[in-house]
């Protein structure tokens, strides 16, 4: 397909899509070998959608991603060794210990930290919008839901909200098939989420979530309308959940022929091999890229062992602002 | 001083932290053109235009979720709960984003969640309750309950500067009934501090809300009898004032803890064993509660009449403390 | 049957109504729902149809009354016949009722009389925990003391009374915080107890209290209650300094103006002790003590209408000449009422001289925040021991009430003995 993304802004994709599932690949190995406290979260799988939303975005623009969206905060600046300290509890993680996995923002890059609860982002990403309006600001919120999350009420309250009062909001509903164990069809009667957009007068269109050009591009155009003041917009990314709700899931509730069937579509071997035929990217270039990626890897797997733990005491402390 | 009632304070106090302040906005329901249910904002679309003034859809949820979001975003939202009894349906935007954002990843959440609360108006089970507890055990939040006007105005002027989120309750009874002289010009009452309403010798009445009042009606008439009690303001449930607690229980050396919220897991709970632990020789008899019972408040006159505390419960208990 | 209209409360929270127009006149037919009257509230405008059809009997409040709600406004008689008044509005559900005499009566027990127990032996002695507390500063057998309380309880003022008449205890105060032989427990400052009112029936003049009285009123209670007061008494002999004075009191006159009085002579020698024990320099803040690092003298000045504090700044920085002129411009300022804020502000010390009266010594209450002060007794000869003989001597008792919370007796009784030091070994020159 034709794309208006220079050499380099391709490059650039390709680097987050591999660097997302480096990333979790990583975390995967840490939680084997009992260095993360808790669970992992991966989103194999899914990572065109996170980067590709991303990367579609202002500098000024807020997101408000999800537990799998790492591919998100990559593209915001955050690092590696973020997500692993984060995932092992560390002191020098971005919160210190105190919340778990990618739970952390930070209101100067534009990431609101998401809370285990679903669908209550809808609402506070739709705040971040209204405060945009109130202040003449051309910043557009993005919120991530997922179609399980949609089955809640906050989400209905927050997009209906939103539409009535003309929100510069971008709702990525991200259809992965599966909220842990319970397949769509157990979620909602319809067919697509994007029906429930077009409910409460919020224009809404369906990409193939596992191409990040379609993602990135419809990104940006449902971005350059909420930013004319043209109300919310919302993008359905029919994707699939690659692995379980966390590493402790084997997900046997999922038929393997269905996963055989999306393994063929996965979004990074689609948009290499997109690269490569179009002679966009060299195999020198791929392999300059991928050995970056050990090096980062690496580098931050290493700083993030050897952090060490909060202090105890520190848990008494910043209740209050 | 002009003679202002308890909700004119409010009023006014929001009104004046809007016109110092361009961040603060409300949203709520019913609150631009028809100034809300009460009428707290009555004539505040008029002024300051409905970007600042936004009526929403009967959704808590939404209403309370979009003030963090416009707080981390820089804003000073003050929200509206058309009663308070509707706040669980904004509840986990309260106690599981905006009261753990800070601790959890460090930007403050100015917000206030605001609106009337309490029984006496036969209001029925959705419309009279003093549901402060579930709030004063989340922390990360503030809770604040004015009893008098000097102090609901000072008091919501400092919630809208807190940097944190600020749960704001105003007892409906006290809305057109209380008139004082406030003064026109900006003061501010700190949050966390209690007030001694009445001083008194024998016994410690500590409580808050609506019920400074039934307290002072009691010790009026107790004066009377020789029994003199202090009338301790809480005005601030969290953090509440300890040391102030504290002192009049040392002065007095017994105490009545009245509050109308019921009785299990109420402040007076919570007031109990913190002077069981840091009092218990100071005492000279034991801890008494006066509070509603454990039940929904009933709608009916006689029932919620039962229900409620009054001087005259008050009276009562202080008199066998007392004699004890 | 007559039927009562009443005010309708228009809302939760609306206490009021103001009528506005009736729409009937007396002795009108009216049908029920049809309008009565129209009324206007903080909250709606409204047109109140009748609750009954009837003769408009009479109208109790008139247009552009406001009344509260409940409030009977008109009665509508059904038969057309003659109305009785009205039911007076229902009381205020709070409304309590004076009928307790079962209290009153208790109030009025008299507990002097009850000094012996009634209580069989054997029988367990109730009390409280506060009770248990006082008994123990003052070690009372709460087996003496007789209960008044429910079921022969001891309580607080039981044991009060035991204590302001028990032959065994009459060398300790009935307030626990003048029993400084007992260590309080840091979280549980005592307080004295507040007394019950008392009324003189004879005749009497009232005057209320000026501003400033209250104000002291208020500033010596509230010290009695935070500080924990512990007071020494020191005699000092004053041959060096009286001699000083005689020799050069007059040149000093001459050279600077002013008298030579004793009291910079008091000042130096608290400052010079200060520097050794800068703990009585300092303050308490909650579990913190706060050292200052300026020293700040206050010097109380006894007018006419009550008592006042002016304060030497800086008196760690002035020599002798300095703080005697700071007293004397301090003294008759505030003698002439020319004290400014600043001036009785920030003071670290206090020294008073309760001897300019006579007095030997007394024990004088703390100037709060500070945690300590210095009195001053009667300056006289008196006949003293020196090398087995009897000597006459200028001497002075003074006298310094402590905060036993932070300073303990030994500091305390050391700090004096550096004052006593310097006084009797004076070697400054004044002139």
């Amino acid at each position: 397909m034709a794309t208006t993304l220079t050499r380099r802004q391709l490059h650039d994709l390709y680097y987050f899509l591999r660097l997302n599932r480096r990333v979790d690949e990583q975390l995967t190995n840490f939680y084997r070998q009992g260095k993360v406290v808790g669970g992992v979260y991966s989103g194999t799988g899914q990572e065109a959608i996170s980067v590709g939303t991303a990367y579609a975005l202002e500098p000024e623009d807020f997101v408000g991603p999800m537990i799998r969206n790492v591919g998100t905060l990559l593209v915001r600046g955050y690092k590696p060794r973020d997500l692993f300290l984060q995932y092992m509890a560390r002191k020098d993680g971005p919160t210190g210990g105190r919340d778990a996995n990618t739970h952390f923002g930070d209101v100067g890059r534009g990431v609101i930290a998401p809370i285990s609860m679903l669908g209550e982002g809808v609402n506070v990403m739709a705040g971040i919008a209204l405060a945009a309006r109130l202040r003449k600001e051309k910043r557009v919120a993005v919120t991530y839901v997922g179609d399980g999350a949609m089955s809640t009420g906050p989400c209905h309250e927050g997009m209906n909200f939103a539409a009535v009062q003309k929100l510069p909001l971008l709702i990525i509903a991200e259809n992965n098939g599966w909220a842990y164990s319970t397949p769509t069809e157990k979620q909602m009667a319809v067919r697509d989420l994007a029906v429930r957009g077009k409910a409460y007068g919020i224009p809404a269109v369906i990409v193939d979530g596992n191409d990040i050009l379609k993602v990135y591009q419809a990104t940006r155009a449902a971005a350059a309308r909420a930013r004319q003041g043209r109300g919310p917009q919302m993008i359905e990314c029919k994707t699939m959940r690659m692995k379980g709700h966390a590493e402790h899931d084997a997900a046997n509730y999922v038929p393997k022929k269905t996963l055989e069937e999306w393994k063929k579509k996965d979004p990074i071997l689609r948009f290499e091999k997109y690269l490569t035929s179009k002679r966009l990217m060299t195999a020198k270039e791929k392999a300059q890229i991928e050995a970056r990626l050990d090096e980062e890897i690496r580098a931050d797997a290493e700083f993030a062992e050897a952090s060490p733990f909060p202090p105890p005491e520190g848990a008494a402390r910043s209740v209050w602002a | 001083m002009p003679v202002m009632t308890f909700l004119e304070a409010i009023r006014q106090g929001i009104w004046e932290e809007m016109e110092r302040d361009p961040s603060v906005f409300l949203l709520g329901e019913d609150i631009g053109a028809y100034g809300g249910a009460f009428k707290v904002s009555a004539g505040m679309l008029e002024k300051f235009g409905e970007d600042r003034v936004i009526d929403t859809p009967i959704s808590e949820s939404a209403i309370v979720g979009a003030a963090v979001g416009a707080a981390l975003a820089g804003m000073r939202p003050v929200a509206e709960m058309q009663f308070m009894d509707f706040i669980t349906c904004g509840f986990d935007q309260i106690v599981n984003v905006a009261a753990k954002i800070h601790y959890r990843w460090g930007p403050a959440v100015p917000m206030v969640v605001r609106g009337p609360s309490g029984a006496g108006v036969h209001g029925g089970p959705y419309h009279s309750q003093s549901n402060e507890m579930w709030f004063v055990h989340t922390p990360g939040l503030k809770v604040v309950v004015p009893a008098t006007a000097y102090d609901a105005k000072g008091l919501i002027k400092s919630s809208i500067r807190d940097d944190n989120p600020v749960i704001f309750f105003e007892h409906k009874l006290l809305y057109r009934r209380i008139k004082e002289d406030v003064p026109e010009e900006d003061y501010v009452v700190p949050l966390g501090k209690a007030r001694i309403a009445r001083e008194g010798t024998d016994i410690a009445v500590i409580t808050y809300g609506a019920m400074v009042w039934t307290a002072l009606e009691a010790a009026e008439a107790l004066a009377k009898e020789g029994i003199s009690l202090e009338v301790v303001d809480l005005r601030t449930l969290l953090p509440y004032d300890e040391q102030a607690v504290l002192e009049s229980v040392r002065k007095c050396n017994k105490v009545i803890l009245l509050h109308e919220d019921t009785r299990t897991g109420g402040m007076a709970g919570e007031l109990a064993a913190l002077i069981a632990s840091q009092a218990f020789e100071d005492l000279d008899g034991p801890i008494v509660r006066v509070t509603s019972p454990d039940t929904p408040v009933p709608f009916s006159p006689p029932l919620e009449e039962f229900f409620l505390p009054n001087a005259q419960k008050v009276a009562e208990a202080a008199r066998k403390l007392a004699a004890y | 049957m007559p039927t009562n209209v009443v005010m309708p409360q228009m809302g939760e929270s609306i206490a009021e109504g103001t009528v506005t127009r009736w729409m009937k006149k007396v002795g009108e037919r009216v049908e029920r729902d049809e309008p009565l009257f129209e009324i206007s509230t903080d909250k709606v405008d409204a047109e109140i149809p009748s609750p009954a059809a009837g003769v408009l009997a009479k109208i109790l409040v008139q247009e552009n009354e406001t009344v509260a709600v409940n409030t009977v406004v008109a009665v509508i008689d059904g038969e057309g016949a003659a109305v009785a008044a009205p039911a007076p509005a229902e009381a205020g559900r709070d409304d309590i009722k004076a009928e307790a005499p079962k209290a009153a009566a208790f109030a009025e027990t008299p507990r002097r009389a009850v000094l012996a127990p009634a209580r069989e032996p054997g029988e367990k002695v109730r009390s409280s925990p506060l009770v248990r507390r006082i008994a123990r500063e003052h070690n009372v057998d709460l087996a003496q003391v007789a209960g008044t309380g429910l079921g022969g309880r001891i309580s607080k003022k039981d044991i009060y009374a035991y204590l302001e008449h028990a032959p065994q205890t009459s060398g300790a105060s009935p307030a626990p915080a003048a029993a400084p032989a007992v260590t309080m427990p840091a979280q549980a400052p005592a307080r004295a107890p507040v007394a019950k009112k008392m009324v003189f029936t004879g005749p009497t003049n009232v005057v209320p209290m000026t501003p400033m009285r209250n104000q002291i009123a208020e500033h010596m209670l509230a010290s009695r209650r935070t500080s924990a007061h512990v007071s020494t008494v020191f005699e000092v002999e004053l041959t060096r300094v009286y001699n000083l004075r005689a020799q050069q009191a007059a040149e000093f006159e001459r050279r600077n103006g002013l008298k030579l009085s004793y009291t910079p002579f008091f000042v130096r020698a608290a400052v010079e002790a200060i520097k050794e024990f800068p703990i009585v320099n300092s303050s308490v803040d909650g579990t913190n003590i706060v050292y200052k690092r300026d020293v700040n003298i206050g010097v109380a000045v006894a007018l006419e209408t009550g008592l006042i504090v002016p304060v030497i700044k800086n008196a760690d920085e002035k020599n002798f000449l300095g703080i005697a002129r700071a007293v004397q411009d301090l003294a008759e300022r505030a003698r002439s009422k020319r004290l400014s804020v600043e001036d009785v502000e920030r003071g670290t010390f206090t020294i008073t001289n309760p001897g300019i009266f006579g007095s030997l010594f007394g024990t004088p209450i703390i100037h709060q925040p500070q945690v300590a002060i210095l009195g001053v007794g009667t300056i006289e000869k008196r006949p003293v021991v020196r090398d087995d003989a009897i000597a006459i001597r200028p001497m002075v008792y003074l006298m310094l009430s402590f905060d036993h919370r932070i300073i303990d007796g030994a500091v305390a009784d050391q700090f004096m003995a550096a004052i006593k030091s310097h006084l009797e070994n004076w070697e400054e020159p004044v002139l």
